[in-house]
């Protein structure tokens, strides 16, 4: 007897942020966080906003929502601790969210034609199709845009 | 059988707590080391033993002072860290290093149990800037590495300047004798 054939899906994490739903691969979220205090130092690392403590340990805020979104974020509700692989270790990060998170489980699609490359995959859930997240190279695609701003300025 | 006591076991737990001097650049807080501080001044009391850098190679440093025989240069925090700036008030003599740093108050002594590793996240100057990060009640305060004020290439740079300027004023106190 053989199994039937399922199609492959995973489960998901469904994120709001700002007036759009997101989704990242629950198999690298750890937790939601409830908003903290955020800290700030001087640094000049562009993406990161500052670090938040969860269980005795700083935990970099990624500010993801001028890239998603094109503007900055509003009021921060959660944030939403995922793990970002750096070679053979990880790190926790965190990314503000102003909406509540769902499990959700789906068969992933491919991205439409021309999307960033920060977008992996589009979900069907319900009536509503949610990009999927590649966070590496949405943090990626945060510092190229960067750099490319600061080269322009300092061209001007 | 021999039960380890609970007393033995905490004081192998025990970690050692470091001084630092907790102190604040455009109200933004830091922690440095107290055994790296040899001498904290007043920016008025220092305004004798300055010399203004005639050229000045680095933004952030634009006087030296004299102390012991020693050129120190000095290091206005405010554009280190890229901060608004200020007028600073006092200034930080460092023990190993022939810096001073200009900073506006001390805002107190206290005692730190661990310099957290800075997260892989922070990815620029920062890493220069910074032994790692210290929690000092709510708060989570960058704690400062003393040599990442100069590099070595600034502060060669630093110095092949200075020594041309002074050579040059002597020549030209010669000249005029």
């Amino acid at each position: 007897m053989t199994a039937p054939e399922t199609p492959d899906r995973s489960s998901f994490v469904l994120l709001q942020v700002g007036e759009r739903r997101f989704a990242l691969p629950s198999e690298i979220v750890s937790e939601l966080a409830p908003p903290v205090r955020l800290h700030t130092f001087p640094h000049t690392s562009a993406l990161v906003a500052g670090v938040i403590v969860r269980r005795g340990h700083a935990v970099p805020v990624y500010d993801v929502a001028p890239t998603l979104l094109g503007k900055d974020s509003p009021t921060h509700r959660f944030y939403l601790i995922a793990q970002r692989a750096f070679g053979k270790t990880s790190e926790a990060g965190a990314i503000p969210l102003n909406g509540e998170c769902e499990l959700a489980t789906a068969e992933v699609q491919p991205p439409d034609p021309g999307r960033p490359a920060y977008i992996s995959g589009s979900l069907k859930i319900g009536k509503e199709t949610v990009e999927l997240l590649d966070f590496e190279a949405l943090v990626a695609q945060q510092s190229a845009d960067t750099v490319d701003a600061s080269h322009v300025e300092a061209q001007s | 059988m021999r039960i380890a006591s609970q007393d033995g076991g905490k004081s192998r737990r025990a970690r050692r707590s470091e001084p630092v001097i907790l102190f604040s650049v455009a109200h933004q807080m830091f922690a440095i080391s107290a055994d790296s501080v040899q001498e904290i001044r007043s920016t008025d009391s220092m305004a004798g033993a300055a010399n203004e850098i005639e050229q000045p190679l680095l933004e952030k440093v634009r006087h030296t002072i004299d102390r012991a025989h020693r050129k120190y240069y000095v290091v206005n925090a405010c554009t280190h860290f890229n901060l608004p700036v200020t007028r600073p008030t006092l200034v930080l003599i460092l023990r190993q290093l022939r810096v001073a740093v200009l900073v506006d108050k001390i805002e107190r002594m206290a005692e730190i149990s661990a310099v957290h590793t800075l997260p892989l996240a922070f990815i620029g100057d920062e890493r220069r800037w910074y032994r790692g990060l210290a929690y000092v009640e709510d708060h989570v305060i960058p704690v400062i590495e003393p040599a990442g004020f100069l590099t070595r290439e600034e502060f060669k740079a630093l110095e092949r300047v200075t020594k041309s300027s002074e050579s040059q004023r002597e020549m030209e106190g010669a000249v005029q004798a």
